[in-house]
């Protein structure tokens, strides 16, 4: 059961349930218990499961450590403290590890030394021992390893992949058994994907090898909703839900926001001005703070403003630093230390630094576009303003018009405090694969245990038997003869004893040395002539090239000439207009609440403007124009600066006096359009409901639309909606829609979009993940790696191979479960297709002669990042000035 | 499809029949495939032999063929004959002597000592190139031999052919396809390939230096019309030299 605790304990409740001497010790150092210490001193005390969330700052770390310290000072103090690891602590990162180490280093030797004070002579005789802390990541030396063997740290902080390794490990899991306490800190960051259900089995895991309850405890920073968070914490118990209790002081942090446009008509102005306005803007934030963090939204962008910030105000590199994941961890270290020391004025940062490593006190952060999440946007700016007692600041600069509206009433949900829900990913199979081999090492299963064991996972509660046993079926290599079983099988199974353990003595190191759940990434090489390197682009991004396709790389454009494996050879292009859209796979979806707030926000909106459409209507467009006093009240309730607000009233004046409407998330305009300087015909779906359910419902219209047309037909996908293009000219009718959409519902939007799917990149790169983790393509075979190249090449005949054998192959379903659950969002673009057909959501269609204003952004292909590509731009301007044309002639 | 009075390829197949030897032609099984992958580390379910069966067997009975010819490239791994490859030979031998077709493998430079078999499997091994009723067929990873009475016909493999078809909206095809053209001033027809796996060389899209037989740098591939196999039919696209770009 969740139990929601809204009431403190007393500092005194809290305090005197601590070991005298760390009660001491907190006394010395701190001043008043932190909200969440508040609650969690006196909870973990007495082996409450408990889910924490706080912001940065809030001595969160301490409020889940501090009474098993105290815990373990009882031991030694009573003379029973062993030589066995008591508490396990995970998190995502490396260095957040590294951290935690270093902070609880400091109590460990105070306390020690306090005890040692008052004890004297006694110590030896009492057989008081020192409490020890140790860290095991894929960074520990062989060495330290063998030394923690032999002389296990009480307290060990890990991360996922490394405790997977221990718990298989015949000799290191004996020191594991005596462990009473698990915490997970970063929560937010495991709980919705894939490694987080990993790391989740091995808990679970961990508990049947120790034989007994282990207290469970979650922290993390934003999080929502808590009970789902509670529930993968601490999963099943008996088959029924384990006890947990919640603890949400995410609140206790002020936030002080800001959404700012760095020019008031973001379509004329030419790009350099935009973009030294932009800098200006940065740069003077910079100044008036004594640290600045800024996140960009790729490493991409990240270079390019770090570059700028130097080139244009002179600073060296003492002054502004990147940080990003392509970075050596020697030089992201470099940075987190200049940054503790108060030596940097300024980080750059693309997520990496998003996560809780301790970077001392920031004085101001800055987000460049849209961070797509209410959760995320908490998350980075909450890192600012160290204490939990200071004020958070933050301001978000925008890129388009687009990003403006996101970004105002992102920032108003901000402060509503409407953060957006997070999923775990329910039954993966891949995931769960890795975990049966895992279990044959250990021991001869029982089929029926092991599946209960399985489904005390929360991940794993509703999976069905059948499913389990199409893995077991799977792994044991029963989709080969008998006589090949010996190669393919990864476990020994016995249908008749109904049990299954190890086969083989290679399965082991296979095991340890492949398993994990962050895929490889490829990155295919360019090489301009004279062999000349130029950079990478991501291999999803190669396929969709072909010769003579212009492309924008680090800024310049080339043109593409032809590609060899996992290398791609290009020329200077010798126009100056690219063919292909740039391809970030790293841009976040928006989250689903957000968009529904902006659909709110434009109905709103738009209700409020349509009585101005009549009046003189070029000058309320104009920048000297005055906006309406109602209006002007009316967006100064958002977080906006001046800018914003005219960038606002112009955008949505100009849709509403092209197309007479603003689409809403109750409104769907779909709009028939070309446009001249191209042979395309565009159908516009103005679906404001992000880009997971728009991938989904694009992909069925555009089955359906192809059937129609006889036609082949493009796709183009972004938040805010998508756009159909065809060679000929599309006319729908509002019946057309309304049999699309009864067929859509008839046949299944699951069905219609596996079949869809089947023959794309996406498909295949998602099997190969999958096939990875399923241990179908081993990435390291033997003591060989195996280059994602090749792992690339054969997962395609692989895919092919494995659907002969069996459409309902364990690792194909999964790869349609991941892309329909995950990369889309099925449930929900299903709830939109029913909205349709019940007139919950209605529909409109409008045909324009050219697209209107709300379009453009989708048109332009709606990637935008911070390398304003020039000439995006242009063709944005081209587009607005047919429209302002249009509203001019009327 | 009829490609001469005597040639057909046969409607959907990677086979061609020749009537006047009653033969049916194919290349590049690569059996054990599966087999040297799962070595390597890439589990492959087994699937490649029993699609080629399934080929066959509707070949021979539409044809009443009684000889298979096979240009090249029976099997996969070029070290030695593994396990699986020789289960493999045994199966696809067994079939086809139940179905009274007699094999003949002109050697691909993946056949090594495949010869060791010849006898048990009654399997005809021919070296480097063989000329069987006026035509001649090698596998084209070395210059053929042109025997001075002009063949009717030259036909090998090895290349995989195939040829990358991208619309305008940006999908992109991959079909493997028949090449069919001239080596000094005599008719050369390259096969595609059987293998499920070897999904094939787009050449239309590929570099002429990056084609692996010598033989296309001594003719221009450019010249020959490529006829696609697929979704059971045999279409001629045309000239490679037109499909570039596409």
């Amino acid at each position: 059961m969740m139990t929601h605790i809204e009431k403190p304990f007393s500092d005194e409740e809290s305090l005197s349930s601590l070991n005298v001497f760390v009660r001491k010790w907190f006394a010395g150092r701190f001043a008043e218990l932190t909200p969440p210490q508040q609650y969690t001193f006196k909870l973990i005390t007495d082996k409450v499961n408990t889910l924490v969330t706080a912001p940065t700052g809030s001595g969160k770390t301490l409020s889940g450590f501090l009474s098993i310290i105290s815990k373990l000072f009882d031991y030694s103090l009573s003379g029973r403290l062993e030589d066995k690891v008591y508490c396990i602590y995970v998190s995502p990162l490396r260095a957040l590890n590294n951290d935690v180490h270093r902070n609880l280093m400091t109590p460990l030797d105070e306390i020690y030394q306090m005890i040692t004070k008052e004890k004297g002579l006694d110590m030896l005789k009492s057989n008081i021992k020192q409490v020890t802390i140790g860290v095991r990541t894929g960074d520990t030396t062989q060495q330290e390893r063998r030394k923690q063997l032999l002389k296990p740290p009480n307290i060990l902080v890990t991360t996922p992949e490394s405790l997977a390794i221990m718990i298989n490990s015949e000799k290191f899991v004996e020191n594991l058994k005596g462990v009473e306490y698990f915490i997970i800190d970063e929560i937010h960051e495991l709980a919705n994907n894939k490694r987080g259900v990993h790391l989740s089995l091995s808990v679970m895991r961990l508990q049947e090898i120790a034989g007994h309850e282990i207290t469970k405890i979650g922290l993390g920073a934003t999080l929502y909703p808590l009970d789902e968070a509670a529930r993968f914490l601490v999963g099943y118990k008996d088959g029924k839900e384990a006890d947990c209790t919640i603890v949400d002081a995410s609140w206790s942090k002020r936030l002080e926001i800001k959404t700012i446009s760095p020019v008031a008509d973001m379509v004329y102005t030419s790009d350099d001005i935009v973009e030294d306005e932009t800098y200006k803007l940065i740069n003077e934030i910079i100044t008036k703070s004594k640290s600045t963090l800024i996140f960009t939204n790729t490493r991409s962008g990240t270079e390019r403003v770090v570059f700028n910030l130097k080139r244009r105000f002179q600073y060296g590199d003492e002054d502004v630093a990147a940080h990003h994941g392509s970075l050596s961890r020697e030089s992201r270290l470099d940075v987190e230390e200049m940054l503790k020391k108060g030596k940097l004025k300024c980080a750059v940062s693309s997520t990496s630094l998003e996560l809780g490593v301790d970077i001392g006190a920031i004085e101001n952060v800055i987000q460049l576009g849209s961070p797509k999440s209410v959760t995320r946007a908490i998350q980075r700016i909450g890192r600012s303003g160290h204490s939990f007692k200071s004020i958070a600041k933050g301001e978000i600069i925008v890129l388009n018009r687009d990003d403006l509206v996101e970004c105002a009433i992102m920032m108003d949900s901000v402060l509503k405090k409407h953060l957006d829900s997070f999923v775990v990913p329910k039954n993966a199979l891949d995931v769960l694969a890795q975990h049966i081999i895992g279990m044959s090492l250990t021991k001869k299963w029982n089929i029926d245990e092991a599946y209960a064991l399985v489904r005390s996972v929360y991940a794993y509660h509703d999976l069905e038997k059948s499913d389990f046993m199409s893995l077991i079926n799977y792994l044991a290599g029963n989709y080969v003869s008998l006589e090949s079983r010996r190669v393919y099988g990864k476990i020994w199974y016995d249908e008749k004893e109904q049990a299954f353990g190890k086969r083989g003595m290679l399965a082991k190191v296979i095991y340890m040395l492949n398993l994990g759940t962050i895929p490889d990434e490829v990155a295919i090489n360019v090489y301009g002539p004279g062999k000349k390197w130029i950079g990478n682009i991501e291999e999803e991004f190669l396929t969709k090239l072909k010769q003579g396709d212009i492309f924008a790389l680090g800024g310049k454009l080339y043109q593409f000439e032809h590609s060899r494996g996992m290398t791609c050879y290009v020329t200077d292009a010798k126009s100056s207009t690219p063919t292909i859209p740039p391809w970030f796979s790293e841009q976040l979806p928006l989250s689903f609440e957000l968009a529904e707030q902006i659909g709110e926000f434009r109905e709103t909106f738009s209700g409020m403007l349509k009585k101005y459409i009549k009046s003189n209507k070029l000058k309320l467009l104009s920048n000297t124009g005055k906006m309406p006093k109602e209006v002007d009240e009316y967006l100064s309730t958002l977080p906006v600066d001046e800018n914003s607000k005219k960038a606002l009233f112009g955008y949505f004046m100009e849709q509403l006096l092209f197309a007479k409407e603003v689409p809403t998330n109750k409104l769907m305009l779909i709009e028939v359009t070309s446009e001249p300087s191209s042979e395309l015909n565009f159908v516009v779906f103005h679906s404001l409901f992000g880009r997971r359910i728009n991938d989904a419902l694009s992909r069925v219209l555009a089955v359906e639309l192809a059937e129609i047309t006889d036609n082949d037909i493009g796709i183009m996908v972004n938040d805010n909606g998508f756009v159909l293009t065809s060679e000929e000219d599309i006319s729908i009718s509002e019946r057309t829609i309304k049999d699309m959409v009864s067929d859509i519902t008839t046949i299944g939007l699951s069905e219609m979009l596996k079949k869809n799917i089947r023959k794309t990149e996406l498909m295949k790169r998602k099997f190969r993940q999958v096939a990875a983790r399923s241990f179908m393509i081993l990435r390291n075979y033997k003591g060989y790696k195996i280059p994602v190249g090749r792992q690339q090449v054969s997962a395609q005949m692989l895919l092919k191979a494995a659907e002969d054998v069996d459409i309902n192959f364990p690792v194909i379903k999964e790869t349609y479960r991941e892309i329909l659950n995950e990369t889309m969002d099925l449930p929900r673009a299903e709830a939109i297709l029913s909205g349709l057909t019940s007139g919950a959501i209605k529909f409109k269609i409008i045909k324009t002669q050219s697209p209107s204003p709300f379009s453009h952004n989708m048109l332009t292909f709606g990637s935008a990042d911070v390398i304003m590509m020039r000439e995006r731009h242009k063709h944005l301007q081209s587009l607005h000035r047919m429209v302002m044309e249009r509203i001019g002639e009327k | 499809m009829m490609l001469t009075n005597d040639v057909e390829l046969l409607e959907g197949m990677r086979i061609a029949f020749i009537k006047s030897l009653n033969s049916i032609v194919a290349s590049d099984f690569h059996l054990g495939y599966e087999g040297a992958m799962t070595k390597s580390g890439v589990f492959v379910p087994k699937v490649n032999l029993s699609k080629i069966i399934e080929s066959l067997s509707a070949a021979i009975s539409t044809t009443g063929a009684n000889r298979l010819i096979i240009v090249g490239d029976l099997k996969h791994d070029f070290s030695d004959i593994e396990t699986d490859e020789f289960n493999e030979l045994h199966d696809l031998m067994a079939f086809l002597k139940q179905k009274k077709v007699a094999p003949v493998l002109i050697k691909g430079n993946h056949d090594n000592f495949v010869e060791r078999y010849s006898e048990p499997f009654k399997l005809l091994v021919c070296g480097k190139e063989a000329d069987i009723g006026n035509y001649l067929f090698f596998h084209g990873d070395e210059l053929p031999e042109i025997p001075s009475n002009r063949p009717t016909m030259l036909v090998m493999g090895q290349e995989h052919p195939a040829i990358s078809i991208t619309n305008r909206v940006g999908k992109r095809e991959k079909l493997r396809c028949f090449l069919y053209g001239e080596y000094k001033k005599l008719p050369l027809l390259v096969l595609p390939a059987m293998g499920y796996f070897s999904t094939g060389t787009d050449v239309n899209t590929r570099n002429k230096q990056q084609l692996l037989s010598p033989i296309f740098k001594r003719t221009n591939i450019d010249r020959m019309h490529a006829i696609a196999v697929g979704y059971g039919s045999t279409i001629d696209f045309g000239e490679v030299s037109k499909l570039r770009g596409l």
